[in-house]
């Protein structure tokens, strides 16, 4: 290989590095590449420099706020601490639910509100829960989960924002750590992607449920707030 | 977000390095709205963006000690951690191509910190240079970059034959790169 001007070798080296950094290149083409850089300093240094010249662009990149519950599962899974304890152990809850008290009783006003797409595609399962207020909270949601889309839409029935808090949504499966989906507002519908774990693991008798914590969320990826509304995914 | 200066996170980076909690929690915080710009960009998906978004952190964790300080911009290595990873997954989309060896090779070529990092003045004389080329041939460029296209792609998006896109690409590099070396 010819080394011109000492900075880089020929033009078309330049240029093969500069499609490497840019990800251009495919299979064998970028492998030799690849091995090439591995082996020669100055090829070595022209990807520095043009991985330098292109960060110019990272500017570009659009700050988008980052869903609440990511960072949660970041330290679950360096610090595993994600292990079950608090809430959902909490006895009142599993005797309410063991006792049925918690009945779907607002599947209609589910349906209505959410007017669900049925696409001709679409033949993939879909979940309502109706979130019940817990301990005299005042707080009642609906969610609807459509598999075809991935996306449960949650909207608050009942109940108004607090100061200085937030509401909190998680999913439960028995005998497993609860699952933040974020922090949710009282007095909007929104609706969330669901990433690929947790498509998974919703299913029929996902029980939903709804925490206050301080805002922003939880910080620990577990819940500490009380639990203001709790509800179990039907199929509809 | 408030604005944080470079050696604030470069402050932060170091600190991770040496396994505060705390410091990380902090870095997420003013870094995390950034990142998931680069992932959302790149994956076009949003699950998909945040899955992605939280491995890169735990990768930022890891290799926190990797990052050597010093004229650097650290911004500039969490977006290149950020931005190599959501290629890989881009990648592994695809169907897979003919070689292994490929992948390994890039895989080993994670960032490097030294490789990350650019001075105001280089800054200001990229962006003169890119304005220097037809504005779809820079849009090329910052299409293979922002959103990780490949030639296939941006040869689709600007409605050119493959090779003709190859072509304009391949000139418009040789173009930046003299334009940035003169």
């Amino acid at each position: 290989m010819s080394l011109e001007r000492g900075h880089g070798g020929s033009e078309d080296d330049q240029v093969l590095v500069a499609e490497y950094a840019l990800d251009l290149l495919e299979g064998g083409e970028r492998a030799a590449v690849a091995r090439r850089i591995a082996t020669e300093p100055a090829l070595a240094a022209e990807l520095k420099r043009w991985r330098q010249r292109l960060s110019t662009l990272d500017g570009e990149f659009a700050e988008t706020p980052a869903p609440t519950n990511v960072f949660s599962r970041v330290e679950a899974r360096l610090f595993g601490e994600s292990k079950p304890a608090g809430w959902w152990n909490s006895l009142p809850l599993w005797r309410a639910l063991a006792a049925g008290s918690l009945a779907v009783a607002v599947v209609a006003v589910g349906i209505n509100l959410m007017q669900p797409r049925f696409d001709a595609e679409t033949t993939a399962m879909q979940l309502v829960a109706a979130l019940q207020a817990q301990e005299g909270s005042g707080i009642e949601f609906v969610a609807f989960y459509d598999m075809g889309t991935k996306m449960v839409r949650i909207m608050g029935l009942e109940g108004q924002a607090v100061p200085d808090k937030d509401f909190e949504l998680w999913y439960i499966e028995p005998n497993e750590p609860a699952v933040s989906m974020g922090v949710i507002p009282v007095d909007q519908r929104v609706e969330i992607p669901l990433d690929p774990a947790a498509r998974e693991r919703i299913g029929e008798g996902t029980v939903l449920a709804v925490t206050l914590e301080q805002k922003g969320g939880s910080p620990t990826g577990q819940a500490q707030g009380p639990i203001v509304a709790v509800g179990t995914a039907t199929p509809i | 977000m408030s604005p944080s200066s470079s050696a604030d996170i470069a402050d932060l980076i170091a600190r991770c390095a040496l396994r505060d909690r705390r410091a990380f929690r902090d870095l997420y915080g003013r870094t995390s709205a950034k990142l998931f710009g680069v992932t959302l960009r790149i994956l076009k998906d949003r699950a998909e963006a945040e899955e992605a978004l939280q491995e890169v952190y735990v990768k930022i964790w890891q290799r926190a000690d990797r990052y050597v300080a010093g004229g650097y911009s650290p911004i500039s290595w969490l977006v290149a951690v950020a931005r190599n990873h959501a290629l890989d997954i881009l990648r592994a989309r695809k169907p897979v191509a003919d070689d292994i060896d490929a992948a390994l090779e890039v895989a080993d070529a994670g960032p490097d910190p030294e490789q990350a990092a650019v001075d105001t003045g280089e800054r200001a004389r990229i962006e003169g240079c890119l304005g220097e080329l037809e504005p779809a041939k820079a849009d090329a460029v910052r299409g293979a970059y922002l959103d990780g296209f490949s030639y296939e792609e941006l040869a689709a998006r600007h409605s050119v034959p493959l090779n003709t896109m190859r072509t304009w690409l391949r000139r418009s590099l040789i173009k930046l790169r003299e334009c940035l070396s003169g």
